[in-house]
């Protein structure tokens, strides 16, 4: 990748727990374990500053969400953000959802850079006038003011889910929404809060049957009826809502038999889908368990057409990452524009990006050592055995607590965000 | 764009993974494997313990997977007997739990190593009508060394708990105390069981079998009884739990130690161990793994829901494995506490973790 620019932005010891561009690529949102949403905008293109084209700087940054006690239920509920998903934007004002474990909220995200002067009953500070002291009337005028972007929350939906909510997607429909959580899938409509279908429901009858759990769900993104939802089995079914009410009933279910050969104590982990996304094109599907990444046709269940190693060298060594909880980390996936390269996260601040269509892949590093602005990521390779070359690293030295778990890919054009840990990367790619 | 092409990363042999730590010399290829399964089943509990007492509650995901693991280890401990893993003892062989790196599990263990399992058994059914009780201060102690050793704040809560309930538990508990007999503890083990034998008692006279009963107990403004509950979201067991080893006001608690003076008294308490530590190796060692038997045995008869799926699981399979972590779950699961009823007590224990 040639002249990656990059930003990046640190908190304290804030952990980004998603990434999101709007559908424009306009705007990039992040949620972090400490509630809060910061949204970046991209700079508008100047003539003047062609090298620094359109940086993304801070627009906004508000507090999604408060850590909340369930009192009943004894049970403190975390306020780390789990997924926002944009909505297309229909106004001035920019919409977006954001959901930690339990309540989603819809935020409407507007700029005001006018102000009213002139009140007859309040003076410029806001404080009543004597009436007695007024003797004229006048009308009140809007002045520029500087700009600023104010977040309210518009909707909030609460009350609906028992388990973890794990994934939220807006259906093309741009009316309907659905959150999942571990056993259920509800449908909301964005006007009522106070209501939700239930389109999905995996809970036995008898909880100590439970074998999987709904680890995923997205609607297609031009089908409004069709939706998918990845297990912890590592299937994914794909629904149809004009086929019942209730959608426990797949229409299609896609699996791809397990490899006999590989069988050990944490083949069921390893095969739990972490991540599904459907291809902008919609005729894909892409799920990401603990050490691959696959690509579906939705025209064939029986197995992947595509199947990518992220980090097979981890293979021999998940006894280690099971007791460390390494094994249970969820790495999420994202497609480019073009649904031609697929990218998604490994460790050691590593993320790995795979040409669909030159079966080339490339591994590289989201760290302030090797980034500087506009200089080339350099490949980086893992050494699996034997001899080590110069700038290879090997699988023992690999940090394990810096995990790259969400990426964003900008709508058409080739930028991409990173999240490692609680920094962001943002790397360009300058086409000459 | 231009793609660095990278040959793919050649991954290892695929294949059972290798035991992490060398077993014995000349120990047959099987032998490791149960080493390994043993491990693997010790670091699963100590990983459903400790999801007890993490933020934002139990994460139905994941537990479910470690209990999937914790199903195939068990099965692979278990598949073909082989009595020189249960008499480990002399040999020094590293399986125990106490000799997991970094870990000083060996104190408290050590103590509870002196009266030999069968005392416990009979100390328990002294003051605890309920038979089938007999074998969880195994399982508590199994379980106690067994989290302790992976994760040190798997330990906290349980040790905690446990150190806390040694003197604690003495303070309260006069005739169990003499019953129990030495410092340490086999009736340290039970103590958490007085706490589930106690709810389970209080609640409405149901059988302790109910996982309300902890949770009940400690949340003792509630005023439902789990026999409504069917419907109604209920208690977790978890919540209460945690009040009631924190002894944060949980009536019936019976240690009644809130968890910031379990720190301290931990303390003490491995001190305590520590010099017998040595002398009790032996002894401890043979009880911790046969410990870990019993308890996989205990185990095994609960987790039913996956086992039934097994073949040859042979022990009667009232509950699922799942009980583990999805009755740990209540806050989760609230709607289910009618599974919950039937929950026998091997489940209950590993909730009153």
């Amino acid at each position: 990748m040639n002249y990656p620019d990059e930003s990046t932005y640190g908190t304290k010891a804030d952990i980004i727990s998603t990434v999101e561009f709007n559908h424009t690529g306009e705007l990039l949102a992040t949620g972090d374990k400490g509630g809060r949403v910061v949204i970046f905008q991209r700079e508008q293109e100047s003539k003047n500053q062609v090298h620094r084209r359109g940086e993304y700087n801070v627009y906004s940054t508000f507090q999604s969400h408060e850590p909340e006690f369930d009192y009943l239920k004894s049970l403190e509920i975390e306020e780390k953000i789990n997924k926002i998903r944009w909505l297309p934007q229909q106004n001035a004002a920019y919409f977006l959802l954001s959901t930690n474990d339990k309540t989603v909220k819809l935020w409407k995200v507007s700029e005001r850079d006018k102000r009213p002067e002139g009140y007859n009953l309040k003076d410029e500070e806001g404080r009543l006038r004597d009436p007695a002291t007024i003797t004229t009337l006048r009308v009140p005028v809007l002045r520029p003011m500087d700009l600023m972007v104010e977040a309210t929350p518009r909707r909030v939906f609460a009350n609906a889910h028992t388990y973890h909510i794990n994934s939220i997607s807006v259906n093309s429909d741009y009316e309907t929404y659905m959150s999942a959580d571990d056993l259920r899938i509800n449908l909301w409509n964005f006007e009522i809060t106070n209501q939700s279908f239930n389109i999905v429901d995996i809970k036995p009858a008898n909880m100590e049957e439970l074998t999987e759990v709904i680890t995923a769900a997205e609607f297609h993104p031009h089908h409004c009826n069709t939706f998918v939802y990845s297990s912890s089995k590592g299937t994914i079914r794909l629904c149809d809502m004009r086929a019942s009410a209730l959608c426990d009933r797949h229409t299609k279910f896609f699996e791809e038999p397990e490899d006999p050969s590989n069988r050990s104590f944490f083949s069921e982990i390893i095969s739990s889908i972490s991540d599904v996304k459907f291809s902008h094109s919609g005729r894909y599907i892409m799920t990401r368990d603990y050490l691959t990444v696959k690509v579906w046709d939705l025209n064939m269940e029986n197995r992947p057409i595509e199947t990518y190693q992220v980090h097979d060298y981890l293979r021999s060594k998940l006894c280690s990452l099971y007791e460390n909880d390494c094994i249970f980390d969820k790495f999420e996936c994202v497609w480019n524009g073009s649904d031609s390269v697929i990218m998604t996260g490994s460790y050691n601040n590593f993320f790995r990006m795979f040409d669909r269509n030159t079966k080339r892949d490339v591994t590289l590093e989201a760290s302030r050592e090797n980034s500087k602005p506009r200089a080339i990521l350099k490949p980086r390779k893992v050494c699996v055995g034997g001899k080590r070359r110069k700038d290879e690293i090997s699988v023992d030295s690999l940090d394990f607590s810096k995990k790259i778990l969400h990426t964003a890919w900008h709508p058409s054009e080739n930028i991409i965000a990173v999240a490692a840990t609680n920094n962001l990367y943002i790397f360009q790619d300058k086409v000459n | 764009m231009e793609w660095a092409s990278e040959p793919g990363e050649e991954g290892p042999k695929p294949g059972l993974n290798p035991p992490l730590r060398a077993a014995r010399e000349g120990a047959p290829g099987r032998m490791e494997f149960k080493l390994e399964a043993h491990r693997i089943v010790s670091i699963s509990l100590g990983k459903i313990y400790n999801s007890r007492v993490q933020r934002g509650g139990i994460k139905l995901h994941k537990n479910l997977l470690v209990s999937l693991v914790l199903r195939s280890a068990r099965q692979v401990y278990l598949s073909d007997p082989c009595p020189g893993l249960y008499l480990a003892g002399p040999s020094g062989t590293p399986m125990a739990l106490p000799q997991l790196p970094g870990e000083p599990a060996a104190g408290p263990a050590a103590g509870w190593g002196e009266p030999a399992p069968p005392a416990v058994p009979a100390a328990w059914q002294e003051t605890q009508p309920h038979p089938e009780r007999s074998a969880v201060p195994d399982a508590q102690r199994a379980v106690d060394a067994e989290p302790a050793a992976p994760g040190i704040d798997a330990g906290d809560a349980v040790l905690g708990g446990q150190a806390a309930a040694g003197p604690a538990w003495r303070l309260m508990e006069g005739p169990r105390e003499a019953a129990a007999g030495g410092p340490g503890n086999p009736a340290g083990a039970s103590e958490v069981f007085p706490e589930v034998a106690r709810a389970a008692s209080h609640h409405c006279g149901r059988p302790p079998g109910g996982e309300d009963q902890p949770g009940a107990l400690g949340a003792t403004p509630r005023g439902d009884c789990c026999c409504a509950k069917e419907e109604a979201p209920a208690p977790p067991p978890i919540g209460p739990r945690k009040r009631g080893a924190a002894g944060a006001g949980g009536v019936g608690g019976p240690a009644g130690c809130p968890a910031p003076s379990s720190t301290p008294l931990k303390k003490p308490r491995r001190d305590l161990e520590e010099p017998s530590s040595g002398a009790a190796a032996e002894e401890e060692e043979e009880m911790e793994t046969g410990n870990v038997a019993n308890l996989i045995s205990i185990f095994g008869s609960s987790f039913s829901g996956l086992l039934r799926k097994s073949p040859g699981g042979g022990r009667e399979e009232a509950d699922g494995e799942e009980n583990g972590p999805e009755a740990a779950e209540p806050g989760q699961i609230c709607c289910d506490k009618p599974v919950l009823r039937d929950m026998n007590p091997w489940s209950t224990a590993i909730v009153a973790f």
